[in-house]
This record gives C-alpha cells, sequence and structure tokens, in this order.
C-alpha cells in the first residue's frame, strides 16, 4: 500500500474566547487520504471541518498533534504544504479586478509551477473548464457559474496532488452544484487526493469514497458508507450521523431514548 | 527571500491596484490635478470677486465739513465710483442704513480730539463703516485714498504757512530696508509649506493602497485565498509593503511636480509674473535630489505604518478608522515647522518625519548641516526597517490572518504582551 498524501495524528486546536474560555475546535483528529480518494468530513456547522482543513492548508497552527501533506509537516514546512495542495473554499474569492487568465497564470507562477510550462498548463486549463470564452475578461463581469469554473481552475493551476474542498456547494445553485461534483470526481479520476467537508449528507454519499463523521470537534467514526451502514444497521447517511452523534452525547440520547419510550 | 515570487506577489498587486478606480483616483490623479485646479478656481473666483467689487458704486453719507475742507468732499464726488449722500441724521441712523446695505460709509468731519487743534482747521475725520460686509470695506478703502491724499496735501499746506522748507520737514525719518530678496521671502514661504503638502500627499497617496492591500483583501474576500498560496508569509508581506510604498512616495513628489507647475504656468500669468519668480527662485536645483531622498523616505515609512494599522481591519470602513490616527499622528511635525528658530539640530535628526520635515525645510532654504542629514538617514532607516520587521511580524499571526482578534494595533500588542509575560 502506497502512503497517504494527507495524514494527521491527534491533530487538536484549541481557540481561546473571551466569553467562553478556551475552546476545543478540533480535539485529536486522525485521518488520512490516499491518492485517487476522496475522503468526507461530515459534520454540522460548527463541528470542526472547516478549522481541521485550515490546520492542513496552514492557514491556522495546529495546537498540538501533526500533520503532513505528501510526507511536509504542516508546522515545519508550511510553504511546501502549500505548494502541494489547492484550497477552495465559499471563502476563498477570486481577484476582481484581473481577468481569467491572468488569475490562472498569478496561481501557477506563485505556486511554483514550472514557468517553461504555466502557459501551455493555463490554455489546457482554459479548455478543460470551458473558459475560453471569457478567459479574458475581467473576473468581476463573469457570472457565479464562470467565477466558479475559474475558481476550481485557479485551484489546480499548479497541479497540485492534494485537493481540499471546505464546502464548496454552499453558496451555489443547483446545477453548478451538479457540475462542480462532477469535477471534483474527475480530479479523484485523475489521482488527486480530495479532502472534502460537507454537512449535506446526499453530497457526501454521493461523491465520498470514505467518510468521517464529526461532531464537536472529533472524529466519531471513518469508513466507506457500506461500512458505516454495516456498523450501525442505518441504510442513510443522516441516520448513520444522527446515531453516532447520539453515542457522543449519551444524555442526549437518554433523553431521546426516554421521550421515544413514553406512552 | 525568493526573489521572483516576490515580484509575480508584487506585480499581482499593482496590477490590481491601477485597475482600481478609487485607488490611482485618491494616489495619482487627486496629487496631479488638485494643484492646478485650486489655484485656477481659486484665483479665478477671486479675481472675479475683486472685479464686482471693483465695478461697484459705493453709496458714502458725509456729514457737513468745514469750508477749508471742502475739497476733500469735491475730491470724493470727483471719483466716478463714488456716490455722495448729504447726511444730516445721527451717527446711529448711519449706521443702521449700513448694517442694511443702503449705505457703505459716512463720512464725519469733527473737531480734533484731546491734544488736537494747535492750529486752526485741524479736523479728525472719521469713516463709519462696516468690516463684516465686502461693499462697506471696499468703501472704506476708496474713502482712505482720498483722505490720505487730502490730509498730505492739507499738511504740505500749512508746511507752507508755517515757513518749514522740505528739508526741515524731511530731517527726522525711519527708513525701513528688508535684507531679504524676493527669492529668499519665496524660499521661507515654500519651506514653511513643502514639508506639510509633501507629508500630507504621501500619507493620502499611501492611504488607500495601504488600506486595499489588507483591509481590501478580507472584503473581497481574497486574503484566505491568498493565505493558501506556497508563499512564505514575509513574501506576501514584503510584496504588499512594496506596493503601498511607492504609491505614497510618487503621490508625494507628482504632487510636488504638479504645484511647482501651476504656481508657475497658472499662478504667473495671474499675478503678473510673481509665479515665476516663486518656481525660478524658490525651488533651488540642489534641492530637488534632496526632496526626492526624502520623499521617498517618508513613502516608506509611512507605507509600513500604515500597514501595521490596516492590517487589522476587517472592510475598507474599518480600515480608514484604524489608519486615520497614525494619518493624524505623522502630520503632527508639521506644526513643529511653524517656528522658523527651530533649529535642524542632530538631536531632533533622530526623530523619525520630523527629521524629514526638516530636511526638506532645510533643502529649500539651502541649509542642511551634514551630520544632521546623515542622522535623519539613519534615524529613517532604522524606523523603517522596524515599520516593515513589525508588519511582517504582525501578519504572520494567526489571529490577523484570519481577522478573528478584536481591536487594533494597540489590543494586539497588549494581548502578545500579555500572554508572553503569562508564558502562554
Amino acid at each position: 500500500m502506497t502512503d497517504p498524501f494527507v495524514q494527521t495524528r491527534n491533530l487538536t486546536k484549541t481557540f481561546y474566547e473571551e466569553s467562553r474560555g478556551e475552546v476545543r475546535a478540533v480535539d485529536g483528529v486522525d485521518l488520512t487520504c490516499s491518492s485517487g480518494e476522496i475522503f468526507g468530513l461530515l459534520g454540522a456547522n460548527g463541528a470542526g471541518k472547516t478549522t481541521t482543513l485550515r490546520m492542513l492548508s496552514t492557514v491556522l497552527r495546529p495546537t498540538s498533534g501533526e500533520a503532513w501533506v505528501m510526507g511536509h509537516e504542516v508546522r515545519k514546512d508550511p510553504e511546501r504544504v502549500r505548494g502541494n495542495l489547492g484550497f477552495y473554499s465559499a471563502s476563498t474569492a477570486l481577484y476582481p479586478k484581473i481577468t481569467a487568465r491572468e488569475t490562472l497564470r498569478f496561481f501557477a507562477q506563485v505556486n511554483r509551477f514550472p514557468r517553461e510550462r504555466i502557459e501551455s498548463r493555463i490554455e489546457d486549463l482554459i479548455d478543460r473548464f470551458g473558459i475560453r470564452d471569457f478567459a479574458d475578461s475581467r473576473v468581476e463581469k463573469l457570472s457565479s457559474g464562470m467565477k466558479q469554473k475559474v475558481s476550481i481552475a485557479r485551484t489546480v493551476a499548479h497541479d497540485p496532488p492534494v485537493l481540499i474542498f471546505d464546502e464548496p456547494t454552499v453558496a451555489l445553485d443547483v446545477l453548478n452544484a451538479i457540475e462542480l461534483r462532477q469535477i471534483i470526481a474527475a480530479l479523484r479520476d485523475e489521482g488527486k487526493a480530495i479532502l472534502f467537508s460537507t454537512h449535506i449528507m446526499s453530497e457526501a454519499e454521493q461523491l465520498c469514497d470514505r467518510i468521517a463523521i464529526i461532531h464537536q470537534g472529533r472524529i466519531l467514526a471513518v469508513g466507506t458508507l457500506d461500512e458505516l451502514r454495516e456498523a450501525t444497521g442505518h441504510h442513510y447517511l443522516e441516520e448513520i450521523f444522527v446515531h453516532f452523534a447520539r453515542v457522543r452525547d449519551p444524555e442526549e440520547a437518554e433523553l431521546e431514548s426516554l421521550r421515544r419510550d413514553r406512552p | 527571500m525568493d526573489l521572483r515570487q516576490i515580484w509575480t506577489l508584487y506585480r499581482h498587486e499593482i496590477r490590481s491596484a491601477l485597475r482600481e478606480r478609487s485607488i490611482l483616483l485618491t494616489s495619482i490623479i487627486l496629487p496631479v490635478v488638485m494643484y492646478p485646479t485650486l489655484l485656477w478656481v481659486g484665483f479665478t473666483g477671486f479675481y472675479f470677486l475683486e472685479g464686482q467689487a471693483e465695478a461697484m458704486n459705493t453709496r458714502i453719507g458725509v456729514s457737513p465739513v468745514p469750508e477749508a475742507h471742502q475739497a476733500l468732499v469735491d475730491s470724493l464726488a470727483s471719483d466716478p465710483r463714488i456716490e455722495i449722500r448729504e447726511w444730516s441724521d445721527n451717527e446711529q441712523a448711519a449706521a443702521m442704513e449700513i448694517a442694511r446695505g443702503r449705505l457703505e460709509a459716512l463720512v464725519e468731519s469733527m473737531p480734533p480730539g484731546e491734544g488736537g487743534g494747535a492750529l486752526d482747521g485741524n479736523r479728525t475725520i472719521r469713516i463709519l463703516y462696516t468690516e463684516v460686509r465686502e461693499g462697506s470695506r471696499s468703501a472704506r478703502n476708496r474713502i482712505e485714498q482720498v483722505t490720505d491724499a487730502h490730509g498730505a496735501q492739507w499738511i504740505a499746506e500749512l508746511r507752507r504757512d508755517l515757513g518749514v522748507s522740505d528739508t526741515v520737514w524731511a530731517d527726522y525719518a525711519v527708513v525701513m530696508t528688508d535684507q531679504a530678496t524676493a527669492e529668499d521671502v519665496t524660499r521661507f514661504l515654500l519651506a514653511m509649506i513643502v514639508p506639510l503638502l509633501t507629508l500630507i500627499m504621501v500619507a493620502l497617496a499611501a492611504f488607500y493602497p495601504a488600506i486595499d492591500a489588507t483591509a481590501g483583501e478580507r472584503e473581497r474576500g481574497t486574503w484566505e485565498t491568498l493565505m493558501t498560496v506556497a508563499a512564505p508569509r514575509s513574501n506576501v508581506a514584503t510584496a504588499k509593503y512594496l506596493y503601498v510604498a511607492p504609491f505614497g512616495a510618487v503621490g508625494g513628489l507628482l504632487n510636488l511636480a504638479a504645484l511647482a507647475l501651476s504656481i508657475q504656468w497658472i499662478l504667473s500669468p495671474m499675478t503678473n509674473g510673481v509665479g515665476e519668480e516663486i518656481s525660478q527662485g524658490g525651488f533651488p536645483l540642489s534641492a530637488i535630489p534632496v526632496i526626492v531622498a526624502g520623499t521617498a523616505l517618508l513613502g516608506l515609512f509611512v507605507a509600513a505604518g500604515m500597514l501595521v494599522f490596516a492590517v487589522f481591519a476587517r472592510d475598507f470602513k474599518e480600515g480608514q478608522s484604524m489608519i486615520t490616527p497614525f494619518y493624524i499622528v505623522i502630520l503632527m511635525p508639521a506644526l513643529f515647522l511653524q517656528s522658523p528658530n527651530l533649529e535642524f539640530s542632530t538631536g531632533l535628526a533622530a526623530v523619525p518625519i520630523v527629521n524629514v520635515a526638516l530636511l526638506l525645510r532645510g533643502a529649500i532654504l539651502g541649509d542642511i548641516p551634514f551630520l544632521s542629514g546623515l542622522v535623519t538617514l539613519l534615524s529613517m532607516g532604522v524606523a523603517v526597517i522596524a515599520a516593515v520587521a513589525l508588519a511582517q511580524f504582525v501578519m504572520r499571526r494567526e489571529e490577523v490572518l484570519l481577522g478573528t482578534g478584536q481591536g487594533g494595533l494597540w489590543d494586539f500588542l497588549t494581548r502578545t504582551l500579555r500572554r508572553g509575560r503569562n508564558g502562554a
């Protein structure tokens, strides 16, 4: 078996908030993601998905634990980590005043894609993502669907082996969301290791090869959809998620059980 | 440090900025067109109002004067711009008419006051007018011209009657001789205003780029995009600094150039060559390299300072309010220059901003002590390096990267020091 492209060990992040004191946003997360795999992080809002992915992308520094991307540790070698991944989320917008082509060129250059291959790479991306008609238009003039295409193209501009998609469909309409899922699946087929976070159960069901259920900063279960079904006896991911969340919150599970048993 | 990567980041910043209308307007266009526009509008308006006042007829009430001074009334009446009205009513009535704008002034001839009247016919001429009305002020000026001429004539006649010759009369006189040439005066005035204007324009030109490079990124949602590229944070900070600093320096220099050209091309024709004298004499060629260097130093320092303040802001509005105190503080040194006696001492040369302001003043006056100039360079160099280092330090901090920290620079420093003391 080949080494995973992404690996974390006991990854933890603690924030300090004036009102709440110390908040453990991510608590001892262990995960791996290999080439040609879409690894889903499924959890409710505030579960710790984004914090985990931000640590992997080195935007945040882990409080403790370790994480590697293509063998580079996130704290020791953050530039190499970022050079080996593409990060896409609803909060990673594009520069409005530059064109789609300039956007791709900038991200390829700054992420140290080989100079002699940059122009051919840009042309490939323009064709692949159907950008040609608006390649020389400023991003501010593009529709949201066009922007989405440019945004994904800029994420993969330097051809990173690891891709992180943090709730990528959250602001998209149905058609754009379907198109995005198709693109992500195609990238997986090319051998990319993809970390995909979502709170939409159907999306995780359709797309992810393995799913981690994350709740209150901890990963409660990891496995393929079939493995999770087998472990819980539930068919639908929504039921599986609720099952694990209750195990995590026994008091709440007990109250729920009492409510159900009441005549 | 990867210079190629910094260059890529820098080109990206500058390309976006040059396509941003508000940045171009405040940093490039405003400094260039402000002086020509202000001077043209100001002088056109001034001459227009002056012309209107000149063409206006002045209504002057004149109370009865003794026969010996009838010439005064005749002189007033001979001025076509003056309309004489015989006034027999009391002074309060005249004051009311002047206040209402129905009369511009009243001329009264009264017996001389205490100590006067040694000679027959001596009189005190009182002009009643109001300073708050342009027409009334203009009337006073016109009356004064006539009364001065009449007074001189009256005294000359008295002198002749008393047999006092012109030689005896002129035996005691005070003559003022200003040693300063017109060029000196011009330089002095420019030395007062150029440092202040340079400071203002450098700060103004760097203001929007500094916000755009930091809070602007957050507002557009591109901050996190940038933070996930394979560049060290220090390279990102350096590229942002290289984008903001030249804007400040170039904005300041463009402004000075526009000022010089405006004086020569707009002020000079309008003021019969006064502007030409200023532009030729006031800006000695030897001052230009010093002014360029001083403006560049200011740009380097102000850009770093503004980035440090603006990086905490989450949007443009917050960026403006966070930078404004810094903007005001750096303009304070200009107050120092209001005292012409202030020496460009070695001590003052160690104070950033103040030293550059004094350097610019010295360059225009042609007087820069070598040691003070050297200390200025060293002091500003240290200040710039410290400010850039602080900007890079701040930009590497997680709470700043994510914009999750509360408050601005001061709160950040307080929190960081507290954490350091607690060993966290």
